[in-house]
Formats: structure tokens, C-alpha cells, sequence
């Protein structure tokens, strides 16, 4: 069928006055396939948009060209004009003749105008109409974990009217978290019992997973807990898996009585039978790990905590203090005030164990001095690890991993709690090492988030953005190789031959299957490669 | 009645990024701007990668306002401020004074028929920045003729869509909304608090938001007044942060100043640069990696000089201690940059008595509990990037998303609270 072309021209208030837009009305209509050619001076406002429309309905329009200004200052606007008028957003191709033309150029410049508009016009035949579908999803949502940030995000997702299942390895929920409440000032209980009572929250411990497929909107992850194993559908998954910690400590030594972690002194803070006060304490950290915001926190408070409850000595060696969390430079004050010493180093101190007590040797920068101190106890340098099992679970959900094992977010600046697969979000410790402040903007980010997929129980999505013609595809798995969103998948076809097909939902259309494909079977709706070439040849034809 | 309009008040990208995510959920939203262009701060930093991105996040800003600006569900408040507030969660009334800006929004189709004819010089009119939303022509009062008394009304009579207005009064409305967000943002540290560091008085002194913007608008780095390419730059970290006045790290200065210096680096390999610190603020996804890269081409001194002087041949002489060294030296650069940090905005004061909420001790807004980051001691009223707190812009980010998170929840329970009393009766 022929395709009736309407082209608007736009001469911006007249103020584009180095084209004939006379002369350039006539020649564009003479292009096949036009149907009208409108001039106005005013497109962008109200009277202009209420001409468009009603031009585009009277003369049965079914591709638009604009020519105008740059299509990234007004292409969004009349895209919104086209839907209004009842046509596809999608069938729509500008001209740019205002930044490209009449302001890039001195003097007349209509042979330029008539051209670029030809080459949109060409474009505006081969264009396809991108179509919208609802898909239903799932409203259920599993949260790995049962840590802090996992309670709080079934909490969060369940105050949205989302029902949650929290899945944790481990007996019991929060074993780990009792020690950091206590460190951090927060009531841990509270949060369980809410959790416990709350009838939109399923809680399974001692729970595994040992399969999981599907994609956003329909996860079929299969649950194994107490030899007995079931399959549930979930629309999104969370994961909340947090970290651990591994001391960094010489091959010859190894953490004793002397020699300790951030969570021993913790408890030996508390313990209320403790015989012998350390009278020297050294802390250690930043050198071989520059990941330590929470190394640094935790040791400005265990060195608060000591200084007041045991009036010891403290030496704390490190590179750079990392304060850029919330509270910490005053941390960082309140302890050097009390008289916490703060001894800072290039090279990483060299620890010996001596006679009962931990010698200490290491070239402080200011003083410029070798320093040896012997402590009774030395808190040792903790490395920040992804919590066991991160490996097996990312390869089973099939999300990355960044440099130091923990999950790589999608997108740096943007949305630091999202994985490149849509549906599969992350929070807290396990995606890096974050204070709880930042913890709990992380739940509370993938709280909404997964309300905005899962809230009406279905997803808006324009469908086929990005195809594979079935007749080219020579199942080579090229395209699934490289899709970033796990997008694509090979299904069976009539005759018995398997395919690459896009899941809609899944997709982000980015194109990089379209550029990759060998066969040229997949197209990128938005802009195929017949629209580009078709550009080129009106520039050929004058 | 309840309603579950929500009102956004400044227009960085932690406001962008809550209005978005509002909208997105269902909310329709006032955005509030007191400025005539949205994007605050965010919207005038560089990008700074160099043959590799350095993840600076800057060129996500435009992108996310565009988005907004478009967006149905938001709308745009510009040259606006709160005067008046009451109500509670879920029923608030707000008075808005919007500032007359003489072209109207609606109406400018940026064709530049007026800047033309403007016979002011230097013009009164004139086009915002390339990436100013929305793109409206800006009508200088100090610059414009009729402004001072004069009778000119040419721009007026050559607008082709009539879009110039000079008659116009501030105007007044109420708007009712069921949450507020508070998104005002922050200042920038003024450096010539710091007198002794001569900025305001040498002009190779630049800060480092200066350096942004020359690079924004030039895309290298020349020196301001005799125009050569500098061959020694000096950076000086923790300026307006961690001091007595300011007991808090700004979080930003060590990854503008390193990736700065990357980008200088990169343009002009041989350009000696130099970063004095205090701590090097180096967590953070992908960041101790960068620092690696650079710091056998940068050079890395602890430690903030306190004094710099200009001498005769116009060198800035740079007074420190080197640390290795044991004793005070003195060194000369031709471009010294100052780190500046995050600082409280002058105008959260005024805002925290109308609105009711707390500020704390640092001068920012303060939160419920240490904790919860979002939520101010007023039910209904949340907070969202740096007029919280330093933050960088994927913190920014990430906070304008929870506290749209937190918006949603509380007017959630605002709704089924109501149902629940309806099914009472």
C-alpha cells in the first residue's frame, strides 16, 4: 500500500529567513508518495500542534515529516503530537533545517533544506509503527538474605502491598545483624517480631535455592528447604546476601588472643568478666583494601568504646581515614580529642608477634621516623569479602559479578541497585561496602522500584523493538551471548528449527544484537539499517 | 478530603530524580525551581572522561531533566518559592510566589528575533546556556532599557509568538498536595572565606567548580588572563571541609579533583599537577583503581598549605610542608585549584521555619533518627540529596529515589488508613 506523507515546515516565527520556504514547498511536494506540505510559523504551540492534528485526520496522513528545529530540543513534543492525532509515535521523521541549516550557514541555504528534507521523507517510507503491550506479571517479590537490609526491605515492599518471601540459609533470621545493632545503636528484635507478625511475609529459614529461571515479571525459582523442595513464581527478585570479613594478617600469624577482629573486640567490650584490660590497643587499616569505609567506622567507635571503658592507649595505623560517610569526620574529631593517636603510613606496618604482646614497626609520614610499638592487642586489618555463596547465586540468577566478587550494579551513576538483568535488584553489603544509612536508601530505592513493575499486577511495553527473522536466524547464539539483559533465548519454530527470539519485557533495546548479528537477521525497529541507507541515496539522487 | 499530589521543592538532580520516580509510580508532582532553569548544580559540571569514561556521572543530568520536563505528570514550577505552609500528611496547602520572567515559557519558540533587535548593550535578552530546561530566552531587568525607565518595546513588538510580556506581577497561588520532598540542594563553599588563599584576588586562584565550567564551556584548560596553557597545577583538597566551621567530609572534592586531574593529564601529559590532602577519599566502586592508575603521573602531598602568595612575575608561591622532607617549603605553580566542598544552602534556614522542620548542627536538614536518612521530624516532609548532607551524584541519586520510595509508602498509608475508616462508617 502507498504511504500518504504529510510534511510540515516550520519557519520558526520567520525567523529562519535564509530559505525560500515558497520554492521549498513546491519541490518537496513533488516528491512521490506526499500527500500535503503545510507551512507554518509556529509548530511547537498550541495553534500550530491543533493544525497538525486536525491536517494529519483530514488528508488520512500515515507518516509525518517535520522540518524545523533540532529534533532534540522538539522530536519528543511532536511525537506526542502524532499519538494525539491517533497515529503511532513511531512514524514520524524530522528535518532539521534551523540548527543544521539556516543557523550553520551564511547566506541562502534552500538547496541544503530541500535536501535533508528529502532524505527524512525517504526515511518516513520505510517507517514501522512500534506497538504497545500489557504484559501480566507476577506481584509476589523473594528477598535473599535475613539480615538488616533484607528485613527491612520485606518491611518496606510489604507496606507497599507487595507479599514477600524472605529466604535465609541460616536457622535463624538477623544472627549476624544482634552484634551490629548493638554496635550501631538499633533495635534489631523490634524489626524481627514486625517482620514475624506481618501476614504479607513468609519467612523460610534453612531454606536453599537450587534452580531459577524465567525472566522479569516471572521468576520460577525452585526452594529447597528440609529435603523437601517446591517451585513458586515470583515476580522480582532482591538480593540482601551481605558481606563477610577476613582479616589481613601475615602467613605466620594468625588471630589469637592478641591478634583480633572488630567483632572479637565488640564482644570483649561487652563481656563484663573480662580479666585483663589491654592497656596498648592498635588498630589497623586501609592498606590492603582502599574499600574501608566501614573498617574506618568500625574502628573510630571500638576506639571510643576502649578509650572510655578501659582508659587504654590507643595507636590506630593507617593510610588515609575515610571519611565520607555520614557522622564520620566528627567521629574522627571525638576520637583524636580523647586522645586516640593516629599514626599515618604510605607502606603497610610490619606486625611480629612478641613475647605475649604484637610488635608493631611502621614509618609514620609526619614524623618521618621509624615507629615500633609493642601493644598488648592489635585489631587487625579486615578485608571486605562478598558473603559466601554470592558466586553460586549470581551464576544461577546468571548476573555479574564486578573485580572484588561482589554484584555489579547496571548502571554506575544511575541506579547503583539494579542488575543489567531487569527484575533482579541488590541491596547493601552485598554490592559494596556501605554504611547503614546508605544501606537503607538502597531498600528504599528497590522498594519502588519493584512497586513500579509489580504494583497493577501488569507492564506497558512497546513489543517487538528489537526482532529476528526467524528465515535469517542461523541459531549461531551470537546475539545471546552478547545481550546484556539476557533478553533473547532460542525457541522452537514450526519445522523443528530453533530461533533466537526477544522477550520484550527483558529487552532495553539497545541494539547491540542488531549490530552483532552475522546472519542480519535481527532489526532494530527504531532505526533499521534500510532507514539509514535510504538517507543516503536521497543525498544521491539530486 | 486527602490528596496525593506531591510537591518537590528544587530541582537538582535529587529532585529530577524524585519527580521521575514519582511519576513513573502513578503521583503527579509539582516541581518548585526558584531559579528560571532547572538542574541546579549538577546541571553545570564537566565530563571528565578521557580516552576511558572516569564515571563522573555528570552527563546523566541532562538526560533525567529532559525526561522530567516532558513528563505529563510533573509539572514545572520555575522562579518559584514557598511562602506559606499548613496542613498535615496527606493534606497539605502550600503558598507558591512565582517570579514574573517576562518571556513566557509557553510561548518562546527560541528563535532569537529578540536578542537581534535588542538595542541594549551588552543585551537584555539573550538565550539561556546550550543545556538550559526549559529553553527559554531570559530577560535581564539590570541590562533592559525599560527596565531603567526608557520607553523601548522592541523585542516586545518583533516577538512573532508574543511571548514577551513586561506588565507582569509576581504571582500567587495554593497549591494542595498530600507530601513534600525537599530537594533544595546545596552551596557551593564561597573560597574567599579563606582569605589566605587569595581567591577573588589572584586570578590564577580558580576553585574547582571554575574548572568545571571551563571545561563545560571550552572543553580545555587555558589560564584566565594571559590565555596560555598551564604547565603546573597545584590542587588543594578539603577547602570549606573538615575545618572548624565544617566538621564533615564533602565526600566530592577527592573525586572531582583526581578526575580533574585525570582529564588534565590527559589533554597535556607533560602539565605537572599536584594534589595536597589531608585523607584521599578513596572507597567507592572502581575508585581505588583510578587512584592506582594516577598516582605515579600525579604527584600525591600530604598535607593542606595554609598560604598562597603571588609574586612578582605573577607565579602563584605555594607555601607547605613536605612531609618526607621534614621542613617547610615553598613552590611555585601557575594555576593553583581549590577544592571546594559541599556546603549548607544560605536559604535552608528560611525554608526549615516555614515548613517546620529541623535543621541540624552542621546546617543541614535534619533527619528523624540517625538512621533513616529521609524522613524530617514533620510526617509528610522528606528530604533527598545534598540538603541532607554531602553527597556525590549517584548518592544523589540513590536518595532522590528513596525518598520518592518513602513518599509513596507514607501516602499509602494515608490511603488505606482512609479506606479503613470508610468501611467504619
Amino acid at each position: 500500500m502507498e504511504t500518504k506523507i504529510g510534511i510540515f515546515l516550520c519557519n520558526c516565527g520567520e525567523a529562519i529567513r535564509n530559505i525560500d520556504f515558497a520554492a521549498t514547498k513546491e519541490e518537496v511536494a513533488q516528491i512521490p508518495g506526499v500527500t500535503c506540505v503545510n507551512l507554518s510559523s509556529n509548530l511547537c504551540l498550541k495553534e500550530g500542534k491543533e493544525k497538525m492534528i486536525s491536517c494529519i485526520k483530514k488528508e488520512n496522513i500515515d507518516r509525518v515529516v517535520v522540518a524545523a528545529c533540532s529534533p532534540d530540543f522538539k522530536e519528543h513534543f511532536f511525537r506526542q503530537v502524532l499519538e494525539s492525532a491517533g497515529l503511532n509515535g513511531h512514524l514520524f521523521s524530522m528535518a532539521n533545517i534551523r540548527e543544521q541549516c539556516s543557523w550553520a550557514h551564511e547566506g541562502d541555504v534552500t538547496v541544503k533544506a530541500v535536501e535533508v528534507i528529502k532524505m527524512a521523507v525517504n526515511r518516513a517510507r520505510l517507517l514501522q509503527p512500534v506497538k504497545k503491550k500489557k504484559f501480566p506479571v507476577n506481584r509476589e517479590v523473594l528477598v535473599f538474605g535475613g539480615g538488616f537490609a533484607a528485613i527491612n526491605a520485606a518491611l518496606q515492599l510489604s507496606r507497599v502491598g507487595l507479599r514477600t518471601t524472605l529466604l535465609e540459609r541460616e536457622a535463624i533470621l538477623g544472627s549476624e545483624t544482634v552484634e551490629l545493632g548493638s554496635l550501631c545503636g538499633f533495635d534489631i528484635s523490634s524489626m524481627m517480631s514486625e517482620v514475624e507478625g506481618d501476614e504479607n511475609i513468609e519467612i523460610l529459614t534453612s531454606a536453599e535455592v537450587t534452580a531459577a529461571a524465567g525472566k522479569i515479571g516471572g521468576f520460577t525459582v525452585r526452594i529447597r528447604k528440609g529435603g523437601e523442595e517446591i517451585s513458586h513464581k515470583y515476580g522480582a527478585v532482591v538480593l540482601a546476601t551481605g558481606y563477610q570479613t577476613k582479616l589481613a594478617l601475615e602467613p605466620e600469624l594468625k588471630s589469637d588472643i592478641n591478634i583480633v577482629s572488630q567483632e572479637k573486640l565488640c564482644r570483649m567490650l561487652e563481656d563484663p568478666n573480662l580479666e585483663i584490660r589491654p592497656r596498648t590497643i592498635g588498630f589497623m587499616f586501609d592498606f590492603s583494601d582502599e574499600n574501608s569505609r566501614l573498617s574506618t567506622l568500625a574502628t573510630l567507635n571500638n576506639a571510643l568504646a576502649a578509650k572510655q571503658k578501659w582508659d587504654s592507649e590507643i595507636y590506630v595505623f593507617c593510610k588515609s581515614v575515610k571519611v565520607d560517610g555520614p557522622g564520620a569526620e566528627k567521629l574522627y574529631r571525638e576520637a583524636r580529642d580523647c586522645g586516640v593517636v593516629f599514626l599515618k603510613c604510605e607502606a603497610r606496618p610490619r606486625i611480629t608477634a612478641d613475647n605475649g604482646r604484637v610488635k608493631i614497626e611502621a614509618k609514620d609520614v609526619f614524623l618521618g621516623e621509624d615507629t615500633i610499638l609493642a601493644c598488648d592487642l592489635l585489631v587487625a586489618e579486615e578485608l571486605l569479602l562478598p558473603s559466601e555463596g554470592t558466586e553460586a547465586l549470581s551464576s544461577l540468577l546468571n548476573i555479574r559479578r564486578d573485580s572484588r566478587g561482589f554484584y555489579q550494579d547496571e548502571n554506575v551513576h544511575l541506579y547503583p541497585v539494579a542488575s543489567e538483568k531487569k527484575g533482579i535488584f541488590f541491596v547493601g553489603g552485598c554490592r559494596g561496602d556501605l554504611d547503614l544509612s546508605r544501606v537503607l536508601t538502597d531498600v528504599s530505592s528497590v522498594v519502588v522500584s519493584v512497586y513500579e513493575l509489580l504494583s497493577s499486577g501488569n507492564i506497558l511495553t512497546e513489543v517487538e523493538k528489537v526482532k529476528a527473522d526467524p528465515q535469517k536466524c542461523v541459531a549461531c547464539l551470537t546475539c545471546i551471548r552478547v545481550c546484556p539483559h539476557d533478553a533473547i533465548q532460542l525457541v522452537r519454530v514450526d519445522g523443528g528449527k530453533e530461533v533466537a527470539e526477544v522477550f520484550d519485557l527483558a529487552c532495553d533495546a539497545c541494539g547491540v544484537c542488531a549490530a552483532i548479528c552475522p546472519a542480519k537477521a535481527i532489526k532494530f525497529r527504531a532505526y533499521r539499517d534500510e532507514e539509514i541507507l535510504a538517507q543516503i541515496e536521497a543525498i544521491g539522487e539530486s | 478530603m486527602g490528596n496525593n499530589d506531591v510537591l518537590v521543592v528544587g530541582s537538582g538532580i535529587s529532585g529530577i530524580i524524585s519527580a521521575l520516580e514519582l511519576a513513573n509510580a502513578g503521583v503527579n508532582v509539582y516541581l518548585l525551581e526558584k531559579e528560571a532553569v532547572v538542574g541546579g548544580h549538577s546541571a553545570s559540571f564537566c565530563c571528565k572522561a578521557t580516552n576511558v569514561c572516569s564515571k563522573c556521572s555528570a552527563c546523566v543530568v541532562p538526560d533525567k531533566i529532559r525526561e522530567a520536563v516532558i513528563n505529563p505528570r510533573i509539572r514545572l514550577l520555575t522562579n518559584s518559592t514557598i511562602k506559606k505552609l499548613s496542613g498535615e500528611l496527606g493534606n497539605f496547602r502550600v503558598e507558591i510566589t512565582q517570579q514574573p520572567r517576562y518571556i513566557d515559557v509557553e510561548k518562546c519558540i527560541a528563535c532569537g528575533l529578540c536578542t537581534e533587535v535588542c538595542p541594549a548593550d551588552p543585551k537584555a535578552v539573550y538565550p539561556p546556556t546550550v543545556e538550559a530546561t526549559p529553553f527559554c530566552y531570559i530577560l535581564n531587568e539590570v541590562l533592559c532599557l525599560r527596565f531603567k525607565g526608557e520607553k523601548c518595546d522592541i523585542c516586545r513588538e518583533n516577538c512573532p509568538t508574543r511571548a514577551i510580556e513586561f506588565e507582569l506581577k509576581p504571582k500567587e497561588q495554593e497549591l494542595s498536595v498530600g507530601a513534600i520532598i525537599v530537594a533544595t540542594g546545596f552551596d557551593v563553599f564561597d573560597a574567599r572565606k579563606k582569605g589566605s588563599l587569595g581567591y577573588g584576588r589572584y586570578a590564577n586562584v580558580l576553585t574547582g567548580l571554575d574548572l568545571e565550567q571551563i571545561f563545560t564551556r571550552e572543553g580545555y584548560l587555558r589560564l584566565p588572563v594571559s590565555g596560555e596553557e598551564p604547565h603546573n597545577i597545584a590542587f588543594i583538597q578539603c577547602v570549606g571541609s573538615r575545618d572548624e566551621d565544617h566538621d564533615y567530609c564533602s565526600q566530592v572534592c577527592c573525586k572531582y579533583a583526581m578526575k580533574l586531574a585525570g582529564l588534565i593529564k590527559y589533554q597535556s601529559p607533560d602539565t605537572k599537577v599536584t594534589i595536597f590532602y589531608i585523607d584521599l577519599q578513596t572507597a567507592g566502586k572502581g575508585f581505588a583503581q583510578f587512584y592506582e592508575e594516577y598516582k605515579e603521573s600525579i604527584w600525591f602531598v600530604r598535607g593542606v598549605p595554609v598560604e598562597i602568595l603571588q609574586t612578582a612575575s605573577g607565579e602563584l608561591e605555594v607555601r607547605f610542608e613536605n612531609i618526607s622532607q621534614g621542613k617547610v617549603c615553598r613552590d611555585t605553580f601557575d594555576l593553583v585549584v581549590l577544592s571546594v566542598g559541599i556546603s549548607p544552602g544560605k536559604n535552608s534556614w528560611g525554608l526549615a521555619r516555614i515548613l517546620g522542620i529541623n535543621l541540624a548542627d552542621d546546617g543541614f536538614f535534619d533527619t528523624k533518627d540517625s538512621l533513616s536518612s529521609n524522613e524530617t521530624n514533620v510526617d509528610g516532609i522528606f528530604l533527598a540529596g545534598t540538603c541532607q548532607g554531602p553527597k556525590d551524584i549517584p548518592d544523589s541519586v540513590a536518595h532522590g529515589i528513596a525518598a520518592a520510595s518513602k513518599t509513596i509508602q507514607a501516602l499509602g498509608g494515608v490511603a488505606s488508613q482512609r479506606r479503613g475508616n470508610q468501611r467504619g462508617h
